[in-house]
């Protein structure tokens, strides 16, 4: 099947073992994020599938073809494959075209210059063609790594967090433009970011790669978000609230509401994960938590609120949550505010690491007696 | 279509017949797309759910059976499917009416099958090799 196959891929540096264990299907035309902390081995599983390490456990195949097991290496230039860096790696006394066009060795001259400038077409940088890399902006250098490396139609793009060295403006439009092209080509891609939202934005599917050097989830950035297997996973996109809980008759009470636990057994100690959209707030409502505002903090694009929970029963450590608004919040001072939980963003964990995470479903609307 | 080339084989009878089962599943649901009948997808679909849990059950007996180290892992890992086969029946019935859930559905189903079934087993697939030397697979 055309595309990369990855198959029980184990890889260690001294005593340290980065990958454990890792196989995965990419198929072609396919954009596929690898996503994790610093040390996950995300790098060096591209360096591997690259051919820049060698591999000492597992089997790796492109296309069908093996190119790396224990017993065989094919180098990087046999492997068909374009690698696209966070630095963009321009040879700075070429210009443009002449950038493009180095990959493309063994075709005619002419034919290859034509080529390269429909590649540089796609790109939108055929006017900077005769140009020098250091005459261009980040943003511009990248969309030329980006032409030079499927110029000679890979079978499989690799791309080490291409877009870290661009400023937050540029790297919205480089990577929409770069999403595109992909696309357009049809190669099995892989991606290697450590910024859960440019994976998110994106893969068709993003795969979770945990601090022991394995796959820990993996799926469409909708089922990550929403449907997080492991609490690492849950985490991983930014801030969380976090309550400790018993399930009881297939629910958890927090205190801004109660969660539902299905499949959990009752009795079972649990850690609730709330993500901040998952506290609403309500002005002058019945039944929710109440609480103080302590602060906001505008995003421009929504509000961080800091909130504390003023019931006498909350445990300490759960007093304090971060709400995540979409719209300008300016509270009124004279109503009361409560906080109730939006369960599609509630995820439940056992608090002994032996079980899965519950299906979370909200209970209806709080009883007062469960909110306070 | 779908094709078990090789790599993607366990060299395991029973498995490799039942991940075949499911190939041919999957190419019929991409030939009824292909085909301008969508509409057949709506029974395929669970007729390939079906498949693959009963698959997810002989597996899952086996690894017990032959003592696999990991297998708590690779039930949580099946059962973490069920959320994407909902997904994939959603698509399907709507698959008739519904170019965006046409190509929703054959690029998530195959990359189901290859990355999320066949590509996970082969975690075990020298393990297999292992325990059917001694005649214990």
């Amino acid at each position: 099947m055309k595309g990369l196959h990855v198959i029980g891929v184990s890889h260690a540096y001294g005593d340290t073992q980065v990958l454990n264990s890792v196989s995965m299907m990419i198929p072609a035309g396919e954009l596929v994020c690898l996503l994790g902390p610093s040390g996950s081995g995300k790098t060096t599983l591209l360096r591997l599938a690259a051919g820049l390490e060698r591999l000492q456990h597992g089997q790796i195949l492109i296309n069908d073809q093996v190119v790396a097991d224990a017993h065989m290496h094919v180098p990087p230039e046999g492997r068909g494959i374009g690698l696209m860096f966070q630095d963009y790696a321009l040879f700075p006394h070429l210009s443009i075209i002449e950038n493009v066009t180095f990959g493309l060795f063994g075709q005619p001259k002419d034919k290859a210059r034509r080529h390269a400038m429909e590649m540089l077409d796609q790109v939108g940088m055929t006017a900077h063609a005769e140009n020098h890399p250091h005459m261009l902006s980040g943003g511009q250098q990248q969309r030329v790594a980006l032409a030079r490396a499927l110029a000679p139609e890979p079978n499989l793009l690799l791309l080490d967090e291409p877009f870290s060295g661009l400023d937050t403006n540029m790297r919205g439009q480089i990577r929409e433009e770069t999403q595109s092209v992909l696309k357009a080509s049809g190669v099995a891609t892989v991606m290697v970011t450590h910024d859960p939202e440019e994976a998110m934005f994106m893969a068709d599917w993003i795969k979770i790669l945990g601090n022991n050097g394995s796959i820990l989830q993996s799926g469409r950035p909708h089922e990550i978000y929403y449907h997080p297997q492991h609490e690492f996973v849950a985490k991983l996109f930014g801030l969380m609230n976090r309550f400790v809980g018993v399930v009881k008759d297939g629910y958890v009470e927090i205190p801004i509401g109660k969660v539902g636990a299905k499949g959990m057994d009752d009795g079972r100690r649990v850690e609730v994960l709330v993500r901040p959209e998952g506290v609403l707030l309500e002005s002058n409502g019945a039944n929710g938590a109440p609480l103080d505002v302590v602060s906001t903090h505008l995003l421009g694009h929504d509000n961080i609120v800091r909130v504390r929970l003023t019931a006498d029963n909350v445990a300490p450590e759960e007093r304090n949550l971060y709400v995540r608004i979409h719209h300008t919040f300016e509270p009124e001072l004279s109503k009361r505010i409560t906080a109730d939980v939006e369960a599609d963003y509630a995820f439940i964990f056992p608090l002994d690491g032996a079980g899965d995470v519950a299906e979370a479903s909200y209970a209806s609307t709080p009883q007062p007696e469960a909110a306070k | 279509m779908v094709e078990l080339t090789p790599s993607f084989l366990m060299d395991y009878e029973s498995l490799d017949k039942e991940h075949q089962a499911l190939a041919d599943i999957v190419n019929l649901v991409v030939e009824a797309i292909d085909g301008d009948d969508a509409g057949k997808c709506k029974t395929l679909l669970p007729e390939f759910v079906k498949a693959a849990k009963r698959h997810f059950a002989n597996e899952e007996a086996l690894l017990v059976k032959i003592g696999y180290p990991n297998v708590k892992k690779h039930q949580k890992h099946h059962r973490s499917l069920n959320t994407k086969m909902d997904h994939m029946i959603e698509f399907a019935n709507m698959a008739g009416e519904n170019q965006l859930a046409r190509d929703s559905l054959r690029r998530e189903l195959v990359f189901f099958l290859m990355d999320d079934i066949i590509t996970t087993d082969m975690d075990f697939k020298a393990f297999i090799e292992e325990k059917a030397k001694t005649g214990e697979a």
